[in-house]
């Protein structure tokens, strides 16, 4: 069986849009990160990662969310997602909790959702300066749920 | 007055919307907004190096980062008098060929199919109908096979920089992907038969400019630098450096995305665009699978764009094979970029993303910074048609129930196969 995989979500040229990009990109040079544990910096397209996820017993995903709590608070979902939104709203891909439904079709392997509260999404190549200063507290929660 | 708002396209990256106004039975106003913030990308890129540039631009969009990337480095090489390799060019137009299955693929299978048939989604189609679904998912990884291969990643390929590559596939890679491909193309009578079996979507007629690239080998997606505008009463030609002719950008009020018109019309881009500028790609199995799918060119339904993506979707796996072919006669070599030596110009390029023209234009100094960047996405080139076409629509809609207007206008926006996000880039407005 392949490692437990962890894909960060989003663009990070649009603020904290791309923390989950931001997250993972951290990770991937942490020495805090576990030996069995890959790490990919992805896109908005979670479904281009399927090859990735073959062979996988568990992916973790982080990602933002919208949920009126405060700026950089880590939120983790298990399995059926409950309470997150699953309407549509992208031209190009699919929503991560659809592309999720449908990669449960073709894989048995068991998601997660780090899920990371955000305020704001503007084109900016950088985090807030909030985020930025939640982004220690946010890997050891992450670091925490790879363990 | 009534109004009909759709606030959240479904479907539609940015949260792009319709509004449209009718007094008693006739249209007063029909809008496409975005009303997402504006974009600063390309200030972003002004005062960086060359060679940094194609990675950070690739990254406007997930979906279309291959052509992002590869219209950057073509703008580039242009400003720098850079000539690329035959193998080059092969390798470029192959990474673009699997974009395009990824892209198209999804777009058809995962997001127009279902409006077609009545479902909310694709994950509510794939309960009843999981082999459209799967169908779609098998020639989006293929897609992505290709893409990660010649790019090097999934997403926003790090191997294509300016002259060349940096790593250059392995014959291994090559063999393996011809595979793929050969598996892939069994396919294509599935993806013809699906697409044939849709209800008909006959709600919006009118007359459409077209607009592509002209493509002297027929089937390039990245090759070429004149763009054809064609009607029903005229032709023109537009070169990649007078490409502002051709965008002829106009601010509106109501987006944040330019709208661009050629000769005072508003001109559609993207697959149903090509194929009417370049017909002869139509021969063999493409001409039996279009007279399957009862399309007529020059088309004057926008919903026969999803018909064009699913010719394109076949001949971008037989093309795909053709140019691992080509690579495999001709010997793989383990080839360096060619030397790039900055220089102080403007360089322009205009390639053809999955859905329409995209065109970018770097003004550098001696040093090779940018001091000036445009980049024109083929959302905000179709947005001005869309609004026509959007128009007309409710126009003819014999019906003034809000549910079936507002399903038609969703169908034909999505048809389009916008991108709002990168459709956006900065107005100011006095």
């Amino acid at each position: 069986m392949k490692p437990l995989l962890v894909i960060g979500l989003g663009n990070p040229l649009m603020g904290d849009e791309g923390i989950g990009w931001h997250v993972a990109e951290r990770l991937a040079g942490d020495a805090r990160l576990p030996e069995h544990v890959e790490v990919i910096c992805g896109g908005t397209d979670l479904l281009r990662y399927a090859g990735e996820m073959e062979g996988r017993r568990r992916v973790v995903l982080i990602d933002a969310i919208e949920d009126g709590s405060a700026t950089g608070r880590v939120r983790v979902f298990d399995r059926d997602f409950r309470g997150l939104e699953d309407h549509q709203e992208h031209a190009h891909h699919l929503s991560v909790i659809q592309a999720v439904r449908l990669l449960r079709l073709i894989a048995p392997t068991s998601f997660s959702l780090l899920g990371i509260s955000i305020s704001s999404a503007r084109c900016e190549p950088a985090l807030s300066p909030s985020m930025a200063a939640r982004m220690p507290a946010i890997l050891r929660q992450v670091l925490e749920n790879l363990l | 007055m009534t109004t009909i708002a759709i606030e959240h396209l479904a479907r539609v990256e940015g949260h792009g919307g319709i509004t449209v106004e009718l007094e008693g039975d006739a249209v007063t106003n029909v809008r496409f907004d975005v009303f997402e913030g504006a974009r600063l990308l390309e200030p972003l890129v002004r005062g960086k190096r060359y060679d940094e540039v194609a990675p950070i631009l690739s990254r406007i969009c997930a979906i279309c980062s291959v052509a992002h990337s590869l219209t950057s480095l073509k703008a580039t090489e242009s400003a720098f008098g850079v000539r690329v390799s035959p193998q080059t060019e092969l390798l470029r137009e192959l990474l673009y060929r699997g974009e395009s299955i990824e892209s198209h693929a999804l777009h058809l299978f995962l997001l127009a199919v279902p409006d077609y048939l009545n479902y909310p989604s694709a994950t509510a189609l794939a309960a009843d109908k999981p082999a459209a679904v799967l169908l779609g998912l098998r020639l989006k990884k293929l897609g992505n096979q290709i893409q990660e291969a010649i790019g090097g990643r999934a997403v926003h390929p790090v191997n294509a920089v300016p002259g060349g590559f940096g790593r250059v596939p392995t014959l291994d890679q090559l063999i393996a992907l011809r595979g793929s491909l050969m598996q892939g193309r069994t396919d294509a009578d599935a993806v013809i038969d699906l697409v044939a079996s849709l209800p008909a979507a006959d709600f919006c007629h009118s007359d459409t400019v077209y607009a592509a690239l002209r493509s002297p080998n027929l089937d390039r997606y990245y090759g070429g630098d004149e763009v054809m505008v064609v009607s029903n009463r005229s032709r023109a030609i537009v070169r990649a450096a007078d490409y502002r002719e051709l965008t002829n950008e106009k601010a509106v009020p109501h987006s944040h995305a330019k709208h661009s018109t050629f000769g005072g019309n508003p001109f559609m881009v993207g697959a149903l665009a090509r194929l009417t500028v370049n017909p002869r790609r139509l021969t063999g199995r493409l001409a039996v699978a279009m007279k399957r799918l009862k399309l007529l060119l020059p088309a004057d339904n926008p919903m026969d764009n999803n018909k064009a993506q699913a010719l394109e979707l076949i001949d971008d796996l037989d093309r795909a094979l053709e140019s691992i072919e080509q690579l495999l006669r001709a010997g793989l070599k383990d080839e360096r970029p060619m030397p790039v030596h900055p220089r102080a110009g403007t360089g322009t390029a205009i390639t053809e993303a999955p859905r329409g023209l995209l065109i970018h234009s770097y003004t550098y100094d001696d040093e090779g910074r940018v001091t000036a960047a445009d980049v024109v996405t083929p959302t905000a080139l179709n947005a001005a048609s869309l609004e026509l076409h959007l128009r007309r629509a409710v126009e003819q809609c014999a019906e003034r129930d809000e549910s079936v207007i507002s399903k038609r206008l969703q169908m034909i926006a999505r048809a389009y196969d916008p991108c709002i996000s990168c459709s956006v880039h900065l107005v100011r407005q006095r």
